[in-house]
């Protein structure tokens, strides 16, 4: 196991069969290091949320093997809060305020009350929520909501982002927005991001690497390594090496001979 | 049972807020309360004509007017027969929303439990409480106890199946992320489970309030003593034996608008716990 440290995921010839006889994933094979904001891209039925949710312990693959720095993710997440996950919708508690929603991860671990209500006001200023502490979640916009999810998932301190299709459902300004705020926060706070999206552009403007999939067995297609330097600012989008990655990205979705990309 | 209140009141919710918008007051009331005030009067008109007409005895059908009377000359009786009725009925429902919510509790800490157990609720719950009054009577006694013991039989299965059901209908995605921060099972109970079924446990304490006080009454006529201790039930049987008609309505009555208030009251109350969180709460509830 020590071999794999500075691995933050470790995907080893993963497969996952439900009992229906769908192959989910089929061989998927995938290292992923420390610190990198990698997106799995492809359509649905290809296994991107599948892998996810492996890493979180949500699923367990039928062969091969997972790791999360070097542990299986059950035990990380078991003993640490080094895992975090933001799902598609903003999965907060109705009955909660914004500030008690923050606070859940904090309160199901135990812990100094003052300190952790600190650290949930910190990870709210973060997302620009900082005037909305008492508020409830249907009194929040889509975008606010999501904004909560996300500050609840940075409030313990994860050291691995997991992110599945957060922003599918959100009006495309909205979703500039919290693509900016998601890289700020991301080299802020030195994660490790996986992030799971079906949308070409996103996939490039965040990643610094992209993993193309496709579904019928959903397997890995290529790897695409985003040369684009970071901060990213959204005036990108236009630049020709942007449309570069988007071709090469929508490219290789479209061809499903598996193969290596590099650029 | 659960599921078509629930669905009913968030469908009360949608029309009220389509209907609302700011109209004049003297539109309102036009559109809202000009309608069913009429059709009262009118009604209480025929009632008093139709005897008048008919010529029948206030024995057969009392008029309006001779229930009036009667509630006021027999207020005393009534008032007190009221009182114990609500006594014994808000006994019963508390007792029932207690246990029911308890028993609900730790049946759904454990499928095991449930699974084992449930089954046999539902058979229970099917069993007539008027079949088994006599025997609550046999084991509690004529008056008091038997009386709390039958309101509280029949209003502690509405609020089982439907703390049960609320238990069980947590969102998959809100306790996924519960497994995710290593909750444990009574963490996600207080935390997850129990507010998530508070709708549904509210929806099964506005049914069972309302039986609660069937309950009573039934047990009045059961196991009902009279020394100024029977309450509604055991008046209604008392005054049918006199052949006291028009007393008769005027308990009926007063057992209808014990039945609305107690509803109100609750309904309250459930505003309140779900306040600001659930949308069945948001608008005013009918």
């Amino acid at each position: 196991m020590k071999i794999v440290q500075d691995h933050a995921v470790y995907f080893r010839n993963v497969s996952k069969v439900y009992n229906t006889g769908t192959i989910a994933l089929n061989n998927f094979d995938f290292p992923v290091e420390e610190g990198e904001f990698i997106s799995f891209l492809g359509p649905s039925g290809c296994g991107k949320s599948t892998a996810l949710r492996m890493v979180a312990g949500l699923g367990s693959p039928t062969t091969g093997d997972v790791t999360v720095f070097g542990n299986t993710p059950e035990d990380l997440i078991k003993n640490t809060n080094d895992i975090a996950f933001v799902f598609q919708d903003a999965n907060l508690l109705p009955w909660r305020s914004v500030l008690d929603n923050v606070l859940l991860p904090l309160e199901l671990r135990g812990g100094n009350k003052k300190e952790k209500k600190e650290a949930a006001v910190k990870v709210l200023e973060m997302v620009g929520l900082k005037d909305h502490l008492t508020s409830y979640p249907r009194q929040l916009s889509g975008g606010m909501r999501m904004r909560v999810s996300i500050a609840r998932a940075l409030a313990a301190k994860p050291k691995l982002l997991l992110m599945d299709e957060p922003f599918a459902a959100l009006d495309e300004i909205t979703r500039q927005t919290l693509q900016m705020e998601l890289l700020d926060i991301w080299k802020k706070e030195k994660m490790t991001v996986l992030f799971v999206t079906h949308n070409v552009y996103e996939a490039v403007f965040l990643s610094s690497k992209i993993a193309v999939m496709s579904a019928r067995p959903g397997r890995l297609s290529s790897v695409i390594d985003v040369n684009l330097p970071y901060p990213r600012e959204l005036a990108m989008r236009t630049d020709p090496a942007f449309s570069k990655y988007v071709d090469l990205a929508s490219a290789s979705l479209e061809n499903h001979e598996p193969r290596k990309e590099t650029v | 049972m659960a599921m078509s209140e629930v669905e009913m009141m968030k469908r009360q919710t949608a029309l009220a807020a389509a209907g609302k918008k700011k109209k004049p007051f003297a539109a309102t009331f036009k559109e809202m309360y000009l309608g069913p005030i009429a059709a009262f009067v009118l009604f209480i008109s025929l009632w008093q004509l139709i005897p008048l007409v008919l010529g029948l005895p206030h024995y057969i059908l009392p008029k309006p007017t001779d229930v009036w009377e009667a509630t006021v000359s027999d207020w005393a009786l009534l008032a007190e027969a009221i009182r114990i009725t609500v006594f014994e009925s808000v006994i019963g429902f508390l007792l029932s929303a207690v246990i029911g919510i308890g028993v609900s509790v730790l049946l759904a800490s454990s499928k095991i439990l449930e699974r084992s157990i449930y089954p046999y609720a539902i058979i229970l719950q099917t069993i007539p409480v008027v079949a088994v009054a006599p025997i609550v009577v046999i084991w509690f006694g004529a008056g008091f106890n038997s009386i709390v013991v039958i309101s509280f039989l029949i209003g502690f299965f509405p609020v089982i199946s439907n703390t049960l059901m609320g238990l069980n209908s947590v969102d998959k995605n809100m306790d996924e992320l519960f497994t995710l921060y290593n909750a444990s099972k009574w963490q996600r109970m207080w935390k997850l489970r129990i507010p998530a079924a508070m709708p549904f446990i509210m929806a099964g304490l506005k049914i069972s309030c309302t039986l609660s006080i069937v309950g009573a009454i039934v047990g009045e006529y059961v196991a009902g003593i009279g020394g100024g201790n029977g309450g509604l039930g055991y008046a209604i049987t008392v005054a049918a034996i006199q052949v006291k008609t028009s007393f008769l309505f005027s308990c009926g009555i007063a057992a209808a608008i014990l039945g609305i208030s107690f509803y109100l009251l609750v309904s309250l109350f459930s505003k309140m716990m779900l306040g600001s969180w659930h949308e069945s709460a948001m608008k005013s509830e009918k």
